[in-house]
């Protein structure tokens, strides 16, 4: 018979900064809702889409896990908005934008250019204005990002799955392989030769001929589609 | 990165010191600024009402192009720079010369940051913020004020393209690139091999056009011949190699 009760893992890796090793925590968070709950059943984030609340996912968790990750996973089983989503500003991004520094509305230069395009143009009445920012929020969260590494905002709420999981963990390994040891300036210069490192790991073609970037938005578009399903 | 012209002469006594207290974390200002005065004057440098303007232009740069924006600098605000503003300055290039990241940017938001803005100046301390001090999100308005002051300094345009490449922004990059690249002037080897390389890399990764990437990494070699990671990237085009080190 299979033990199925849940298993504690301890992993020690290093990292360029305190807000990417703190972002790591939420990056596998995000993961760990994106893994069929038991088997082949779903995910506690299709649990929660598919229910329209937080709830019934938050009841299958073990209650081992301690207060505070539970009111993380809870914001992050919360039901997407309708307008922009603005939420993707505080989710990790994955392993892609694990280490970029935090940023948010404030530094979103994309975001701005559309809203100081849209306030530029004239519009027969005060409704149509309203329906064309609508559609500009809805165009932003589906629009690669280049703060984002690319992906898209709905891509960065999805949150990664089991794929970009083991990709990230065997990134992580060889990061703290290769810098645990190893002798930075600064810390800005650990960062960037942390970034220059992933840069050219997510260029790397896999055995099927994809890269790793490419394995991961494709994962990331599959979460989105089964998402869609769960919602319909 | 080298920051000056590999023509400029060294100075007397421009070496670090130990800090005292290396045991604690704090950064001692006033220590650092003891120094850079000490330098200062180990070189005979002294600063008068009439030639504040003469000893920033000889210290600061070897650079034509960057001594001619200085010099403009200086005219557009004589009014309110003087011989303090020029004691600052020169302060802060001891420690460029140190290659003291903490006390630039520390000297930088406590006494430069008072005066009227220099492109020149913060086009040097936002690369050491970015890339010292971890903080892009600061540098990164810095850089694009200066590309806006400097219409022909590549270095800023490099600095913007290499910031879109650790974003994983590829296509973002490239223009960047592209601009630094036509900037470049004859005594920029070191900075025109990073443009070159970097540009490579961008290229190769966005189209996997395999022979302009070894065009553009040979160009940076001939550049700076002694450029480790220029060399691993042309044995990996050449499927000798690979992009990381696994």
């Amino acid at each position: 018979m299979v033990d199925e009760r849940p298993v504690l893992q301890l992993t020690t890796y290093w990292f360029p900064t305190q807000d990417s090793g703190e972002r790591s925590f939420l990056m596998k968070l995000e993961f760990s809702l994106n893994h069929p709950h038991s088997g082949d059943k779903p995910s506690l984030a299709e649990v929660a889409c598919s229910t329209g609340s937080a709830n019934q996912a938050m009841d299958l968790l073990p209650s081992i896990i301690p207060k505070k990750t539970k009111r993380i996973m809870r914001r992050l089983l919360q039901p997407w908005p309708k307008d922009r989503y603005t939420q993707a500003y505080n989710c990790s991004g994955g392993i892609l934008n694990l280490f970029t520094p935090p940023w948010g509305e404030k530094q979103d230069e994309v975001w701005a250019r559309m809203v100081a395009e849209w306030q530029a143009k004239s519009f027969p009445d005060e409704q149509v204005r309203q329906a064309a920012l609508r559609a500009l929020e809805q165009r932003w969260n589906t629009t690669p990002h280049p703060f984002f590494a690319g992906l898209t905002p709905a891509q960065v709420m999805v949150g990664g799955g089991p794929r970009e999981e083991e990709l990230a963990d065997e990134f992580l390994e060889r990061l703290d392989e290769m810098f645990k040891e190893y002798h930075f300036e600064s810390e800005g210069d650990a960062l960037i030769k942390t970034v220059l490192l992933l840069r050219g790991w997510q260029c790397q073609p896999q055995r099927d001929g994809q890269t790793i970037a490419q394995i991961i938005v494709a994962e990331r578009d599959e979460l989105l589609a089964r998402r869609a399903q769960a919602l319909a | 990165m080298s920051r000056k012209s590999k023509k400029r002469p060294r100075r007397r006594g421009a070496r670090p010191r130990r800090r005292p207290s290396p045991t604690s974390s704090a950064f001692d200002y006033q220590w650092v600024i003891d120094q850079a005065d000490k330098v200062l004057a180990e070189n005979d440098i002294k600063f008068a009402a009439d030639n504040w303007q003469q000893v920033a232009l000889d210290w600061f740069t070897a650079n034509e192009r960057d001594r001619n924006e200085l010099a403009r600098f200086m005219a557009t605000y004589e009014g309110r720079l003087g011989v303090t503003w020029a004691r600052d300055l020169l302060r802060l290039e001891v420690f460029f010369r140190v290659n003291d990241h903490t006390a630039i940017i520390t000297h930088y938001d406590r006494t430069m940051a008072r005066y009227p803005r220099s492109p020149l100046v913060e086009m040097w301390v936002a690369e050491q913020i970015a890339r010292h001090g971890g903080d892009w999100w600061r540098a990164r308005p810095m850089l694009l004020h200066v590309v806006e002051q400097l219409p022909n300094h590549a270095r800023p345009r490099y600095e913007l393209g290499f910031m879109h490449y650790l974003l994983g922004d590829f296509t973002g990059a490239l223009p960047w690139f592209d601009e630094a690249a036509v900037q470049l002037t004859d005594d920029e080897d070191d900075i025109g091999a990073r443009v070159l390389y970097n540009r490579s890399l961008v290229r190769y990764a966005l189209d996997g056009d395999r022979k302009t990437a070894i065009a553009d990494v040979k160009a940076a070699l001939r550049l700076k011949p002694d450029y480790p990671q220029a060399r691993e990237s042309l044995r990996a085009l050449r499927g000798r190699g690979r992009w990381v080190p696994w």
